[in-house]
């Protein structure tokens, strides 16, 4: 199962282009005074190596229960009202969204800490890996941020 | 099909399916194997027996995580007959 959605949380993984439009109607609530909405794209330019796509492969089961145990986590610490954790699989063109985190606080501050603590603890711990192909025909798996990433290509 | 028996298998052995995804799923060519080990073994012995059979998880053993039941665990939590062990690389979601 790929999808997660009741009333106050909403994960998704899926080959589809991000819904935004559907995420901040979701996230739309009588309580917050703020919807924060963040978006990873893909970047065509990265160290004067330019970009063709990104491609996602995920542990899809325990990405989805990442997912939802950061979004959790976040709940806990923050006033979040409603929170959506979105991420693309498959091949995402440069400019495309792979990933989409939003929620909605009563107060602006908090949306934005609650926001980028989720972005980097996805980058940390959800089962994700992303394969960069650039323009003159070179592959490569990119190396992760999280713990050892470092050497991730030995 | 069993690709790696531990030499210290006992008189039961367990079978756990093992996940390979990312750059050690092209290395080791598959992305799912059954091992064969002895029971009682731990995550970190089922590790000593793939960097036997697969220089990749050797290469790479490191920085890989181990998630049983698709939940991050410390090496030497005990196998169980049937359990779903993944090795994960360092991630690049986002």
């Amino acid at each position: 199962m790929n999808e997660v959605k009741n009333a106050d949380t909403w994960i998704l993984l899926t080959a589809k282009p991000l819904a935004v439009d559907a995420v901040a109607a979701f996230l739309r609530d009588e309580r917050a005074g703020a919807i924060n909405l963040f978006l990873g794209t893909t970047r065509q330019w990265t160290r004067g190596r330019e970009t063709m796509n990104l491609e996602y492969e995920a542990y899809e089961g325990m990405a989805v229960e990442e997912m939802q145990r950061i979004a959790r986590e976040a709940v806990k610490r923050w006033p979040v009202e409603k929170v959506a954790v979105h991420h693309r699989t498959g091949v995402v063109r440069v400019a495309e969204s792979s990933v989409l985190i939003g929620l909605s606080t009563p107060h602006r501050a908090d949306s934005f800490e609650a926001t980028r603590f989720l972005i980097d603890s996805l980058k940390e711990t959800v089962p994700i890996w992303k394969r960069e192909r650039y323009t003159n025909g070179e592959v490569e798996w990119v190396r992760g941020s999280g713990r050892g990433g470092e050497a991730h290509q030995a | 099909m069993t690709e790696a028996t531990s030499t210290a298998a006992k008189a039961t052995p367990i079978t756990v399916h093992v996940l390979f995804f990312s750059v050690l799923r092209e290395r080791v060519g598959r992305g799912e194997i059954d091992v064969s080990i002895g029971s009682g073994a731990c995550a970190s012995q089922l590790l000593d027996e793939l960097s036997r059979v697969y220089p990749a998880v050797d290469a790479f053993r490191g920085i890989t995580r181990i998630a049983v039941n698709q939940i991050y665990v410390d090496e030497f939590v005990e196998l169980t007959e049937g359990d779903e062990v993944a090795l994960i690389t360092p991630v690049s979601g986002g």
